[in-house]
């Protein structure tokens, strides 16, 4: 399975990234939505893509309004990865198309639980 | 007190909240498990090579949200999040980074407290904070991380938190950097 | 208070063993913490207690540090299938059974800090007929869980396990740094303090959780505890066991049947200690089951959509 990490900080990729590398996936990065975007129009197949919220050029709402706009995009499972976590930032969020949700901070088990959730599978489990 | 209305935040509330956010995002992080972020006890040492990381808050509630400590616990909180074995380098880039990224979880929980909307700025990394007039130091915590000093510190940049801030209840002058209450026990 | 290497790899090895958990080189502050209170309420160091297990691997000490190594948060709808078995099969055929009206009512018999049965409530608020309403009893050992469980309340890092994101928004509100379980979903919901060795809560029952619990006890309890279960449980009635458990080998009372990627369990058809004349499970056995749907990516994202 393939997942696109999207988030300005370096530092979240690397463990957002390591955590889907340890369950088994291949990982691209994008350090924001447009980013992200061009990787996809340029062919990035992918399952997955965890997108932050707040990021220059493309934040990560319009992100997921983009993709879910796009048909041809229809199979990508979002998720948000962002510190927003207020009620309403949620329900915006899902509003616009993400599948889900995960609140930073997080572990490990945190996003295998979610992936579990959406029916993505995943080998072993990260310590 | 004829200011513009604007939020004005309760000293002890944003210690045990701050607290409580420090906790969690080092526990989830950083060490992968709770309990290792503790309260620091007996004497503040001076740090030698001080490393700041820090974000500001904007909105209804105007302020800072500042990680202190010294180098040689941030490069190792920079290992800590990156992964990386015990006497790795870490890069500047990577230090800058990883650091500037705590501040930003922690300082973006902290504001999800706050009663009215806000944005938070793009974290910054220094050895020591831009002055800001007016700015008051409303809490600081001073942590211990693998023994290390890691003091959590918030800044409201709004005079209107001054005389509330410093003792929580008392009307008096505005008393910077003292906790709440620290004259009045 | 460091561990030395030699014993965290032995620790390292032993979970792996047991549980398929890998505790790489890092984690060594994570086992000292996570030991320490095992070791101190025997009176040794973390050292010593690792020390001992290894020349003198006693069952329910090494159950206790796996255990204490393994356990992270609660998550919520753990292991997803029985929540998801339980919404799409379990749910509509008991509703069915029972004309659409009255009562559904479930155990939680290890409900732990309560997110287990909240789980349990929310999938029913979300699945019940207008005419239908349930009850959830939750027991669990320890009072303070139970407490804890009772205030309905929990942190950033206890939603992130395993919470769908609309059933967050939908069945819990924010309060400070927390989150607060709705009224509507406390409501449904009953805890107290039960020991699984006594006799069980009054039943009957349509469904009982019994996750990740019987591994404490051994064969004969399990047994007993199984047995009991049967005794409150509806003829046409489901238990759900931890994902990893079963009841072969260990209760001939139970038929498994198989649901999503999982299983649940009924009472057997016929029971050697049941009277003749008196309604046996076969007579509310279900109208043959569905074959389970194959969970893809689709089917559970047009929930979440």
């Amino acid at each position: 399975m393939r997942a696109l990490v999207i988030d300005d900080s370096r530092t979240m990729r690397r463990i957002v990234a390591g955590t889907l590398d340890k369950l088994g996936f291949e990982t691209a990065e994008a350090e924001h939505g447009q980013a992200a975007l061009d990787l996809l129009e340029g062919g990035l197949d992918v399952d997955l893509a965890c997108i932050d919220w707040n990021m220059p050029v493309m934040d990560g709402l319009t992100f997921v309004t983009s993709v879910r706009a796009n048909p041809a995009w229809r199979d990508i499972t979002l998720m948000m990865v962002t510190t927003e976590s207020e009620q309403s930032q949620i329900v915006r969020a899902l509003a616009a198309g993400a599948h889900e949700y995960l609140i930073k901070p997080f572990t490990p088990d945190a996003i295998r639980d979610k992936l579990d959730l959406l029916g993505l599978a995943v080998e072993g489990q990260p310590a | 007190m004829n200011a513009p209305v604007t939020t004005v935040l309760d000293a002890s509330v944003v210690h045990d909240q701050v607290s409580a956010v420090a906790q969690e995002v080092f526990a989830a992080m950083v060490d992968g498990d709770a309990g290792l972020l503790l309260p620091w006890e007996g004497e503040l040492p001076v740090l030698a090579e001080p490393v700041v990381a820090w974000v500001d808050l904007h909105g209804d509630w105007a302020g800072r949200l500042a990680l202190r400590t010294g180098a040689p616990t941030a490069n190792a909180l920079a290992r800590a999040l990156l992964g990386l074995p015990d006497e790795a380098e870490v890069s500047h880039a990577d230090l800058v980074d990883a650091c500037g990224e705590v501040a930003n979880v922690v300082g973006g929980n902290f504001k999800s407290l706050l009663p009215g909307p806000g944005t938070l700025g793009l974290p910054q990394v220094g050895d020591v904070l831009p002055q800001t007039p007016g700015a008051l130091r409303l809490q600081e915590l001073p942590l211990a991380w693998r023994g290390q000093l890691l003091a959590v510190e918030v800044w409201s940049f709004g005079a209107q938190d001054a005389p509330r801030a410093a003792v929580a209840t008392h009307d008096g002058p505005a008393i910077p950097d003292q906790h709440g209450g620290g004259d009045h026990a | 208070m460091t561990l030395s290497a030699d014993a965290f790899a032995y620790v390292a090895d032993l979970v792996r063993r047991r549980s398929a958990i890998l505790l790489q080189p890092g984690k060594e502050y994570l086992v000292e913490s996570r030991l320490l209170p095992l070791a101190r309420s025997a009176g040794l160091s973390v050292e010593e207690l690792v020390a001992r297990l290894r020349t003198r691997p006693v069952e329910s000490d090494v159950t206790a540090v796996v255990e204490a190594l393994t356990t992270n948060e609660t998550s919520w709808f753990r292991d997803s299938t029985p929540f998801s078995a339980l919404a799409r099969h379990v749910l509509p055929r008991l509703v069915a059974a029972r004309g659409g009206v009255g009562r559904l009512r479930v155990w939680s018999a290890a409900c732990s800090t309560g997110q287990e049965p909240f789980s349990i409530a929310m999938t029913l608020l979300d699945g019940l007929p207008p005419a239908m309403d349930a009850e959830i009893v939750a027991t669990d050992l320890s009072a303070q869980v139970i407490e804890r469980a009772r205030a309905g309340r929990y942190t950033q890092l206890e939603v992130n396990r395993g919470m769908p994101a609309p059933m967050l928004v939908r069945h819990l509100t924010r309060a400070g740094a927390e989150w607060q379980v709705s009224d509507a979903v406390r409501a449904m919901v009953t805890f107290s303090v039960h020991n699984l060795l006594d006799a069980p809560p009054a039943g009957p029952f349509d469904v009982v959780f019994l996750r990740n619990v019987l591994i404490y006890f051994d064969l004969a309890t399990k047994r007993d505890i199984l047995r009991r279960v049967a005794q409150v449980l509806r003829p046409d009635g489901v238990l759900v066991l931890g994902a990893a458990e079963t009841t072969l080998g260990v209760d001939d009372g139970w038929d498994r049947v198989s649901v999503e990627r999982g299983s649940v369990y009924q009472r057997a058809a016929r029971r050697a200690t049941e009277p003749a004349g008196v309604v046996t499970a076969a007579a509310g056995l279900p109208q043959p089951w569905l074959p389970p749907a194959v969970t893809t990516a689709g089917a559970t994202r047009g929930e979440a959509g």
